[in-house]
């Protein structure tokens, strides 16, 4: 039994976090709120000196070959600081697929630039007043030639401005069901018109993207043409499983600041962490994120080692640190007081990027049903996502 | 990261497993395991049960060779309670005195003392409990008021002590009694007694707990006698003893958790098919919403569980992190048991043999209630936590 993270692992994740904070931790997030993004410019540079962003790509085009696990301190520590950016979206979601789903060509263009930092990709799924269901999906790539012309509009793109390229999800046939969704790789240009809308987590950029007769070869098709859905699915186990670290990197700062905070803070003569309505209140955040940690490391060795039980869970690791997120995040103002409702405390930003991170790619009550499903409680029957 | 198990442990699983298949009481793997109601009837089935452990090896792995034990790995303990839970084989009655009083005889005990207790206690010949808890001193134990006075080379003891578990069927006690007052530091000036049960000055007298069952006991001690010989350690440092027997214990949560395993799956059983209306129980959107979160929150715990463990391997001794094991998986029994009672409608106040289902629901959710409070209560826990793992200050008082 060596349920733990090996010593190169916890020696990566201690480098990333001097790193981090020789860069003061939130402060790349707080410059970004005010539309600086220097800092955040020097740490994607900084990161893939460091190595980061080739853990997953594969040797031969220029990465370090690692899996999942490899992945945890490095979300972990990126989660913990705020980080904006689509680390998330490039390293957990297109790399594994591109690995996996792109021809030697696609990997040839972006997969060494991703490895050295060069590239980032961000999702763009959502649309307009619609959900994350392939019949919901009316952005249409119709083939012309040896071209696709995508039409339609995507919203709530992660960082659809500063990404390189979208991976775009579109329909290829008409038809309501996943049949017909296709995904393809799109490079930002200037034929896009992109609108940015405003997000609580202000340290997360969201955009709208408008494609109206935007031409794309058809060799940036990734995987089969109209079977695009279950490779998506694919790709929310990545994504859930880096997610996952994300958010207990998020949690272990809060725990820390919490219990930090009622350590030094005095009322009634004394520390507040002496009385019981405030230390039991920390276990508590304290036993959430000992509980994420453990789901979330098994959740990426059991989809490093393909186990059977890894969607399960995946899914459970996904559910349990959102809702724990959330908890946790709110605490931290409750216990900080007066200071914690500021702009000034970074408890605030917590709670914004816990609340982000809710309904991402589904909800907690849609990742339960999954767990159900993966489990065999109930039948195979489609399960819509709320 | 390794969840595999090495050829030897393997080796050991499949020892025990084919040991169990033809060592358990007749008709067990069957189906049949009630025990006797009779009080007689039910000691002399549980020793009977530890002796027939005990001749085939099995009743304490971990302890050393020369003591009738297996040398046993962490990993291998682990594996004894998984198979143990497996076949849900008859309670260990001596449980104390092998993980407990045994391996802190053998740790620290005199000569004399291994000689005349260690054999006897790995057989079930003598069964050991436990004389902490008094009336005013639960969470607080170093409060106890029990005390032991020198009078020659013996000790007198007089008090009262409570929730001694199988305390009716025990032949000696590890007691905690007072022979010192130390203002200050009240921890201090206690020390450990090896008492002897069947003597004219022990009393004990079961208690009828909120399930109906009567598995601890008060205990009243009337110049009872203790020799300086029946002393554990030094005089006045019994705390310390107790701290090191309660390190010894150091799987029992696991137990713990794998019984919480095996309920978790007969629920998701239960609610396939148990119908209302017609429909299954888990095809009810509240009810698998709530099964999710509680596969979730158990698979977290048994986790949590194993990344504990590492740490214990590699440093060789558990660290407060257990208090966290405790408290999860405490509390998460209680919970499932309660919302197990709860899923069943109405019906679910049905008991014994008239329970709707199996009664072992409403059963096992009474006695839930007992875990959160024994062995040091989730309050209790809480505050270990926060102290000893965070660092947070000492309440007030203490």
């Amino acid at each position: 039994m060596d349920f733990a993270l090996n010593e190169e692992q916890e020696m990566f994740r201690g480098y990333l976090r001097k790193y981090l904070d020789e860069f003061g931790q939130t402060k790349i997030a707080r410059e970004f709120i005010k539309g600086n993004s220097k800092g955040l410019d020097k740490t994607r540079t900084g990161l893939a000196e460091l190595g980061a962003t080739a853990i997953n790509i594969s040797e031969e085009y220029g990465g370090l070959g690692l899996g999942p696990v490899d992945l945890v301190p490095f979300f972990e520590e990126i989660g913990r600081s705020l980080l904006p950016g689509v680390y998330l979206e490039t390293m957990a979601f297109v790399v594994p697929l591109l690995e996996k789903y792109g021809t030697k060509k696609q990997k040839e263009k972006y997969l060494p630039e991703i490895a050295s930092g060069e590239r980032s990709f961000t999702l763009a799924w959502l649309e307009p007043k619609k959900g994350y269901n392939p019949n919901e999906i009316a952005c249409s790539a119709n083939q012309e030639g040896d071209s696709f012309v995508i039409n339609g509009v995507k919203e709530l793109v992660p960082h659809g401005d500063l990404a390189d390229t979208y991976l775009l999800v579109v329909r290829t046939y008409d038809s309501s069901e996943r049949e017909g969704v296709s995904l393809v790789l799109v490079d930002q240009t200037e034929e896009m018109e992109i609108r940015m809308q405003k997000c609580v987590d202000e340290t997360k950029h969201l955009s709208e993207i408008t494609f109206d007769h935007v031409n794309i070869s058809k060799q940036q098709l990734l995987g089969p043409i109209h079977h695009g859905w279950s490779i998506l699915q694919e790709g929310l186990l990545y994504l859930n499983a880096a997610l996952s670290s994300m958010m207990v990197g998020g949690i272990d700062k809060v725990v820390e600041m919490s219990t930090e905070y009622a350590k030094i803070r005095e009322q009634f003569g004394q520390p507040i962490g002496r009385f019981q309505a405030v230390k039991h209140t920390i276990v508590d955040m304290k036993l959430e994120l000992e509980t994420s940690r453990s789901l979330s490391y098994y959740a990426s060795w059991s989809l490093e080692n393909e186990e059977e039980d890894r969607e399960a869970s995946i899914y459970s690791a996904r559910s349990f640190a959102t809702d724990a997120y959330i908890r946790a995040a709110s605490h931290n103002i409750q216990i900080h007081g007066g200071v914690g409702f500021t702009e000034e405390m970074d408890c605030h930003l917590h709670l914004k990027r816990a609340r982000y991170f809710e309904n991402y790619l589904g909800s907690v009550t849609y990742y339960n049903e999954q767990i159900a499903k993966a489990l065999h409680w109930i039948g195979e029957e489609y399960i819509f996502v709320k | 990261m390794d969840f595999s198990i090495s050829k030897q442990e393997e080796e050991f699983r499949h020892e025990l497993r084919s040991w169990l298949e033809e060592n358990l009481p007749a008709g067990w793997l069957e189906g049949n395991k009630d025990l006797p109601n009779d009080k007689e009837a039910y000691s002399t089935f549980l020793r009977d049960w530890q002796k027939t452990l005990y001749e085939g090896g099995w009743a304490a792995v971990a302890w050393p060779k020369e003591y009738g034990g297996r040398n046993a790995t962490l990993m291998e303990e682990i594996i004894y309670h998984q198979e143990m839970v497996r076949v849900e084989a008859p309670p260990l009655v001596n449980y104390i005195g092998i993980h407990m009083v045994g391996p802190t005889l053998i740790q620290s005990g005199t000569e004399e003392q291994k000689e005349k207790y260690i054999k006897k206690i790995v057989t079930g010949e003598e069964v050991w409990c436990q004389g902490y808890s008094e009336p005013n001193a639960g969470s607080d134990l170093s409060a106890i008021k029990t005390s032991a006075i020198k009078d020659g080379d013996h000790w007198i003891i007089n008090g009262q002590k409570v929730w001694t578990s199988y305390g009716h069927l025990a032949d000696k006690c590890f007691l905690l009694a007072r022979t010192s007052n130390n203002q200050e530091k009240k921890h201090r000036g206690i020390t450990a007694f090896l008492l002897d049960m069947h003597q004219a000055g022990v009393e004990t007298r079961p208690i009828t707990q909120m399930d109906g069952r009567q598995e601890f006991n008060e205990v009243y001690l009337t110049d009872a006698i203790a020799y300086d010989s029946d002393v554990i350690g030094e005089v006045d440092k019994g705390w310390r003893v107790m701290i090191a027997l309660m390190l010894h214990e150091r799987t029992g949560i696991g137990a713990e958790l794998f019984t919480l395993e095996k309920r978790f799956t007969d629920m998701v059983a239960l609610t396939k098919e148990y119908k209302v209306n017609g429909i299954p129980l888990i095809e009810d959107p509240f009810v698998k919403q709530k099964m999710a979160n509680f596969y979730t929150r158990f698979r977290g715990s048994l986790l949590n569980y194993y990344r504990n463990l590492t740490t214990t391997l590699k440093k060789g001794q558990p660290g407060p992190e257990s208090s966290i094991d405790k408290l999860l998986v405490s509390e998460l029994t209680k919970e499932m048991a309660g919302f197990m009672v709860s899923i069943q409608g109405h019906r679910g106040v049905l008991w014994k043999e008239d329970a709707s289902a199996n009664t072992v629901w409403q059963d096992n959710f009474l006695a839930s209630f007992g875990q959160t409070i024994g062995g040091g209560t989730s309050e209790v826990q809480r505050n270990t936590i926060g102290e000893r793992v965070l660092g947070l200050p000492k309440d007030m008082g203490r």
